[in-house]
Parts: C-alpha cells; structure tokens; sequence
C-alpha cells in the first residue's frame, strides 16, 4: 500500500492535471466548460477534505500541534477555495480572462502550497505516523466528501 | 525540520524581493545607455573598461539583482528555510550592492582609482552578505531535493566568483594586474555565467517548467546528475586551463549539457499541458534558441582566438539568462502582490491577468528581442548599434513600468481596510523541530 506521502503526492498530480483539462475546456469553449470545472473542483475539494478531517487530524493528535504548520496549510486552502469559487462565477459569466486571471493564480498557489506539503509537511507525517501510515491512507481513501 | 516557509507570515516581507526586482530594470536602463554613448569597437574588446562596465551593468545590476531578489522568496518554498533576518540582510545587501555597481561603472568609465577600490569593498560586502546568510539557511536543510543541490552548488560557484571579483576589481583600483589576471578573468565569468546562473536556472526549471505550465516533468537524471555533469566540467574546464592543455574539450562537455538543457526546455514547453501562451513562454523559448547558438559558439571560439566573445556574451548572458530573469518576473511580482495582499485579509484584489497589461508585455518582449539581434548585427556593422541601444532603453523602460504596476496595486490596496481580519491565523511555529 502507498504511503502517506505517495498517497497524498500521487493526488496532487491528479489535481494537477484536473487543473489542465479544465483549463483546456474554458480555451476551447467556455460555455461547455462546466462538467470540467466540476471534476476539477469537486476532486480538489476532496484533497483538502482528506487532509483536514484525516491527515492533518491524525497528526495534530500525534504531535500536540494543533496551531502549527497544518493550521498554515488550512488557510492556504481557504485562499485556494475562494479562488476556485471566483472560477465559478467567470464561468458562468463568461469571462475567460476572469477565468484565466484567477487560475493563474490558483497554479502557483496550488504549487507553492504542494511543493511544501510534498517536501516537508508529508515527511514530517510520514516520519510521525508511520506505524499507522496503513490505516489513515484507508480512511482517506474512502472518506465521504462532506457539502 | 524547519517549517517556517510553511506560511505567508513566516515567508520574506514582500519588500526582500521586491526591491532587488525593481532595480533591476533600472541598471538594464543604465547599461542600455552606456551602449548608446559608448564607441562600438571598444565594445567589442571584452578588456575595455567600457565593456568591462556595461557587462557589470547587466550582470550584477540585472541578473545578480534578480536572483538573488528570487533566491530570497524561493529558499522557503523549494528548501523550507527561512534566511535568519531576511528582512535586515537584504535591505543591507541591497544597499551595497547598488552603491558598489554604481561605483565600479563611474569608477571605471572615469579611472577614479578611489571609488574602483571602494566598489571591490561595497561589492564584497553586498554578494557576500546574502549568500553567505543563504548558505548558512540551507545547512539545516534535512531533505536536500535536486533543486536545493542546484541551488547550494550554484551559491558554492557565486561564492568564489565574488571573491575573484573583488580580486579583479581592486586591481584596476590600484593599476597592478598579477600575471594571473586574465585567466582569473576568464574563471570569473565562465563560472558566473555556467556555475552561479546556469546552475541555479537549471535547478529551478525542474521545478519552475511543472510548476507553471503543468510541463512534463524532468527524468531522474536529468535531476540527480546534470547539475554534478556540469560541475565537473567547470572544474576540469579550470585544471585544463591553468595546464594550457585543450580547454575546448571541457567547453564542449559544458555545452553540451546546456544545449541538452534548452532542448529539454523547448520540448517540454511543447508538451505543455496549459494552453494558456503568454509573454513568459516567448522568453523561456528564446532562452533556449539563443542558449543553443550561445553555448556552441562560446566552444568553438577558442579556434577563433577569442575573436567572437562579444557575440557569444549577447546569445548566452543576454539571450539565455537575461529572457529567463525578465520572464521570472512577469510571474512573480504579481503572484507576490496577490500572495501577500491575500494573506493579509483582502479579498477584492485584481487577478494576475490584470495587474500587468498584456499587449505591453508583448511590446516589451519584441523591443528586447529586435535589440539583442540587432547587437548581434552591430558587431558587423557598428553604426547601427545607438538603433539597438535605444530599443533596448525602451524595452527597460517599459518592464520597469510592467513590474511596478503590480506593486502600485499593492500599495493602493495596502492602505485600505482588510476585508477579513487575519490575525487569528498569524501563528508563530518558532521552535518546532
């Protein structure tokens, strides 16, 4: 079974090209871009959902730090859902250079924000919890998004 | 492990870059001037003080100024360290640095021995500051990944070649030039240009290409052994030269690693997977085009005596190098602006898309790209070169303008109320292993 980091690593990719297959669809018509934008969405949605209600869980119980970098990286994701909703509403506006405005800045937001998690958070997690690596990567995986 | 890139609060206050990207065009206007005032045939003698001062114009002014301004915002992000004092060390070396390039150019143009000796010391005092604060920064680095080992080897390269400058530089200040003169001349820039900006173009680009672009990423050894490759070369370039026994053979090697480089770079830029073609894909493409010319032409040049140097300055230290530092800042000074203005709680800021205009950015590229042809064409036909020159002044002009825009949006924006009070997630990680 993957660990912890390759797990969480292996979905940044998904996201990433997610990322690239919407933003193809609003290049080539933005009208149909919709069902792109919402895998796009709903499967980053399901990143952050991951780490916050399990990973980041488990390793603030683990580690007693509870205001420390996963606090951080909550916030990065906050930042990255309001611009996610500003895509949104550029969609159904219309507004492709709204649209690209913001995903411009979504990526490397998006990027900066893995490049940190991949490089130190995630092997501060895998080092941490290695003994339960098994366990927390099966409840990640068949965690329910919540609305 | 250290975790304090982890959050904007803990990242470099956006003045750290900022104030070296925004002078940065500003010495490239200076230099553009030098150029246009200057005769065309002292140009092209690379010993010339007029040469020796324009290239520092560009080299330090421009290009130091904007990888180190990079270096400051990138150490948090790609190596998780944070420069003790940040804000304090740039400002200093900021200071120094301006000062002691002004100095050598004056100092040099006007054979003021005083102010020559003075910039070797404010130079020093400068590079130093900086890389010595960065080198110290990523000694606690515990997961040295393929572009922390590009950037160590890359400040170990800037480390010596400042030294050398200093060295270089305090003997036009006294008038006395040591017998090694020329080939410490010839390992300064040779090392500046491979070892200190090669060398950290390369390990950023595995990052940088991914990164924006959603590019294909770069292969295991282009990662793990390329940057090593070139080293060594560097290093075998330098044995071959103090034996005088075929130096070409070592030049070769290092090309034709970078011409691999650029290659790759154009490849990948093909296999992209975002559609999206802005001004910043222009430059990464000359970068390579004029990195491929540039890097053979420096290897053959050897059995031409020399003859083509200047040439071979204008494809590698302008085409290669200086598209890439201005195609960096297209992207990060506005990403800088968004970052930190959102960090703070403000929620209206305009998109990256609207903080630069567009069409200006793509004039600015043409201007840049008709004048590094057209210098290329003044080493044949001099009378041309204030043509080039002045394009080349206007297209400084208007990146200055470009990149000031967004921080004038920040600081509209700044004095203003946040939309959101962020202070509860200002959250102190001072202390965690």
């Amino acid at each position: 079974m993957a660990t912890i980091k390759e797990y969480l690593s292996t979905d940044h990719s998904r996201c990433d090209e997610l990322f690239a297959n919407m933003e193809d669809a609003v290049a080539n018509d933005i009208t149909t871009s919709q069902e792109a934008y919402g895998e796009f969405a709903q499967n980053t949605e399901r990143h952050f959902q991951m780490e916050e209600r399990v990973m980041f869980l488990e390793f603030e119980i683990k580690t007693g730090m509870t205001q420390g970098p996963t606090a951080m990286m909550r916030q990065e994701h906050t930042q990255m859902r309001s611009l996610i909703s500003d895509m949104k509403i550029a969609i159904e506006n219309k507004n492709k250079d709204k649209f690209f405005g913001n995903s411009e800045t979504l990526m490397i937001l998006m990027q900066q924000h893995n490049m940190k998690e991949e490089q130190m958070l995630y092997t501060m997690a895998q080092q941490h919890l290695s003994a339960e690596s098994d366990r927390i990567v099966d409840m990640m995986d068949s965690m329910v998004v919540e609305k | 492990m250290d975790l304090n890139g982890l959050s904007a609060d803990q990242a470099p206050p956006i003045s750290a870059p900022l104030r070296f990207f925004l002078t940065a065009p500003l010495f490239g206007l200076l230099a553009g001037f030098l150029i246009l005032f200057a005769d065309a045939g002292v140009l092209n003698s690379r010993y010339s003080l007029e040469s020796i001062a324009v290239t520092h114009a560009i080299t330090i002014g421009f290009l130091g100024f904007v990888m180190l301004g990079a270096l400051t915002q990138m150490l948090p992000v790609l190596a998780g360290v944070r420069v003790p004092h940040i804000g304090l060390v740039s400002k200093i070396s900021h200071a120094f640095l301006v000062l002691g390039t002004l100095f050598m150019i004056f100092g040099l143009l006007g054979s003021y021995s005083k102010i020559i000796l003075s910039a070797s010391v404010f130079l020093g005092i400068g590079f130093l500051s900086m890389i010595i604060a960065m080198l110290i920064a990523l000694k606690s680095v515990s997961n040295i990944t393929a572009s922390v080992r590009a950037i160590i080897t890359s400040l170990v390269f800037a480390f010596v070649i400042v030294l050398i400058g200093i060295y270089l530089l305090s003997s036009y200040g006294i008038g006395k030039f040591s017998d090694f003169h020329s080939l410490l001349a010839n390992v300064h820039s040779v090392w500046a240009i491979f070892g200190f900006a090669g060398v950290l173009i390369i390990g950023v680009s595995f990052h940088i290409l991914p990164m924006f672009y959603v590019a294909p990423r770069f292969k295991k050894f282009c990662k793990t052994k390329v940057v090593w490759l070139i080293t060594i070369g560097l290093i075998l370039w330098l044995i071959l030269n103090l034996y005088e026994f075929y130096p070409v053979f070592a030049k070769i090697w290092i090309a034709n690693f970078f011409w691999a480089f650029a290659t790759t770079v154009w490849m990948k830029l093909d296999k992209r997977r975002r559609p999206v073609t802005d001004v910043t894909i222009f430059y990464w493409r000359t970068a390579a085009v004029f990195m491929t010319l540039g890097t053979f032409s420096w290897a053959i040049n050897d059995f031409y005596d020399d003859e083509f140097i200047s040439m071979v300055s204008i494809l590698i230290g302008g085409g290669f190098v200086l598209s890439i530092m201005i195609g960096m800042l297209y992207k990060i000074v506005p990403f800088l602006v968004w970052f930190h203005l959102n960090s703070k709680g403000y929620m209206s800021i305009p998109t990256m898309n609207d903080m630069i205009n567009k069409n200006l950015a793509r004039v600015q590229f043409w201007l840049y790209l008709v004048s590094l042809i057209g210098f290329m064409f003044s080493y044949y036909t001099p009378e041309i070169l204030p043509i080039f020159a002045s394009t080349f002044i206007l297209s400084m002009l208007i990146l200055e303008y470009n990149i000031i825009s967004p921080v004038l949006v920040y600081m509209k924006i700044i004095k203003t109320k946040p939309e959101f009070d962020m202070s509860a997630f200002n959250i102190s990680v001072e202390g965690i292993e």
